[in-house]
């Protein structure tokens, strides 16, 4: 059996005459910690949409633990919670009923008093339940906006760039939950971000989307290895090292920074390019092999 | 699906506008009546003394039941805004707030949902006047006392026993129930594509006006489709006080006024399982 729980095929839509997502085929494993990367507007939030069936694709199918969400909406959506742009509640009423109101939904009947407490401990609620949510500041409708998604036991869960607008305390706290949802639990999560640095933290898999597009898709340590070899030259004087590094045949990609130069060079040839640097009377500080996937990630969404 | 609807319910009585409603009647009924009992009185009563001579009416002329009667007749053009406020929000309010984003992901079809937030919305409707029924009859007889109906209409003056006007307004009210009816139903249909909380009651309120009076214009053009306005039906509830019943007619407006539900229930539906969530 395979293991695919999300595949989409070709799906895109289409606002008045320009696409806001296109041809995006994402594969997302059971166990799966999947990043969605793609800076703003680039077409996460509307992926996220169609796949939750807010709004009809122009184009292409999602099929959920293998119901065509079209046809079998009900089947493919019920081991699936999320958390869709910003967590909004009905702010008149407290955080247990809005518990109460998402978790009877999935369920068909209203849940449990202990399986809603249970869920508010998690996220460090629980003393707030009978709390309106009008009173709550953004990071515990977040954290609200989690429980509500955990309370029914999903299989998937997709959060919607969950740390978005949190303080670096709160970003922390989100993604040590998402940490604990995927070991303890075992639910697969498919995370949607602007910051690199954060889905690389988190992430087994991942795709990047720009302007609508999606580039790339794999596994983050597959990604990882693509990117390779890119080396930092810590080292003075830069223009002279520069001249040098950019005559060798086994250089390529080079690049100055304010303190140093970053290039693109086979592991094997590193220490025969550092011989010809020092040879040039070059003061070389430092030598470290880049394996972020930073540079990657920007020069994928800034190039096309 | 009773769980759905309870919920629907519990929101809309948790939302401090559904009480707008209610303490709009509490307080215009008793000022109506108070307004009545200093001037209505002398009012009334000229009008009526010369029928006590000639007809054989029990109890008082200027009773409980006639007040009720007039509180009907003064309050079935405002009640459509009281009922637009609650049901107009009722889809645009979450399209709104962003809640849809947080219900229409579960697994509940979107039919489901409408048709809960439907009968939640009936409900609310109902209990309106129903509570407009307690207080102007509680009121009124409690007030004015009892005694028999003068019901005036276009074929003269009819007088109803005591002894019938339980039922008699019972009925009224029902049919007014049905009628309103007509009215939640546009909201809802207008609520299901507009994004604002007071877009649907303008708009309703507009619709309701503007056919109202093409219901009320005597031109030969526009007679063709006044039978099919529920603006033409909507005071129906009178028929409750004619003697002997016009069971043709009521029959007729009650049928026209539960396809125009029917009609603006099947067009939200269209409307709101297409829908795309874009707020
Ligand atoms: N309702 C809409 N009408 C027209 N364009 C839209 C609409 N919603 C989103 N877009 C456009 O689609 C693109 C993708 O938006 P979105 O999916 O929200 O991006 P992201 O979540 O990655 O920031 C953006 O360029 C945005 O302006
Ligand atoms: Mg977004």
């Amino acid at each position: 059996m395979s293991d695919i729980i999300l595949r989409t095929t070709d799906l895109g839509k289409q606002y008045k005459n320009r696409w806001a997502a296109q041809a995006i085929d994402l594969e997302v494993h059971r166990g799966d910690v999947f990043g969605f990367l793609g800076p703003n507007g680039a077409g996460k939030s509307t992926s996220i949409r169609m796949i939750l069936s807010l709004i009809t694709p122009t184009t292409g199918r999602v099929e959920l633990f293998g119901y065509d969400l079209f046809n079998r909406r009900e089947q493919a959506l019920q081991n699936v919670a999320g958390i869709v742009e910003k967590p909004d509640f009905y702010l008149y009423l407290s955080a247990y009923r809005n518990m109460q109101i998402a978790g009877s939904l999935t369920l068909g009947k209203t849940p449990a008093e202990k399986k809603i407490m249970e869920t508010l401990e998690i996220v460090g609620l629980a003393g707030r339940a009978r709390d309106k949510v009008k009173t709550f500041s953004h990071g515990m409708k977040q954290r609200l906006g989690i429980a509500q998604a955990l309370l029914c036991d999903p299989q998937l869960i997709m959060l919607d760039e969950p740390t978005n607008g949190l303080d670096p305390q709160g970003m922390k706290e989100v993604r040590e939950l998402i940490q604990r949802l995927t070991t303890e639990k075992g639910i697969t999560v498919f995370l949607s971000s602007h910051l690199l640095n954060e889905v690389e933290q988190v992430a087994t898999r991942m795709a990047i989307i720009n302007k609508g597009k999606m580039i790339v898709q794999g596994s983050v340590e597959e990604l990882l290895k693509a990117n390779a070899n890119k080396v930092f030259f810590k080292l003075l004087p830069l223009k002279r090292a520069a001249l040098i590094l950019d005559s060798l045949k086994t250089v390529s990609a080079i690049e100055m920074t304010d303190d140093g130069i970053m290039a693109k060079i086979d592991p094997k040839y590193v220490p025969s390019v550092i011989n010809k640097l020092v040879n040039a009377k070059c003061k070389i500080f430092s030598v470290e092999p880049k394996h972020s996937l930073e540079d990657y990630f920007l020069e994928k969404t800034t190039e096309s | 699906m009773l769980n759905l609807i309870y919920w629907e319910l519990f929101k809309t009585y948790s939302k401090w506008r559904t009480y707008i409603g209610f303490i709009a009647v509490a307080v215009l009924i008793p000022i109506i009546m108070w307004i009545m009992w200093i001037e209505g009185g002398k009012f009334i009563s000229y009008q009526l003394k010369t029928l006590q001579s000639e007809f054989l009416i029990t109890g008082n002329l200027f009773n409980g039941w006639v007040v009720a009667q007039v509180i009907m007749n003064g309050l079935w053009v405002h009640v459509p805004t009281l009922i637009a406020l609650v049901a107009g929000d009722q889809l645009a309010g979450e399209a709104t707030s962003g809640t849809f984003r947080l219900t229409l992901i579960r697994p509940v079809s979107r039919t489901r949902i409408l048709n809960a937030k439907y009968i939640a919305t009936l409900i609310y409707t109902a209990s309106l006047v129903i509570v407009i029924a307690l207080l102007s009859l509680g009121l009124g007889r409690w007030i004015f006392g009892t005694g028999d109906l003068i019901a005036f209409d276009k074929d003269g003056i009819t007088i109803l026993p005591e002894s019938d006007l339980l039922i008699r307004f019972m009925f009224a009210y029902a049919l007014a129930v049905w009628s309103m009816f007509v009215v939640a139903s546009l909201a809802l249909f207008i609520s299901s594509f507009v994004e604002n909380a007071i877009g649907p009651i303008i708009t309703t309120m507009t619709v309701i006006v503007i056919f109202l009076i093409i219901s009320n214009l005597p031109v030969e053009s526009v007679e063709s489709i006044k039978p099919w306005l529920f603006t033409t039906h909507m005071n129906v509830w009178q028929q409750a006080f004619r003697d002997p019943y016009d069971w043709d007619k009521i029959w007729n407006s009650a049928a026209a006024l539960g396809i125009n539900s029917f009609i603006f229930w099947g067009a939200t539906l269209w409307i709101f399982k297409r829908k795309d969530i874009l707020t």
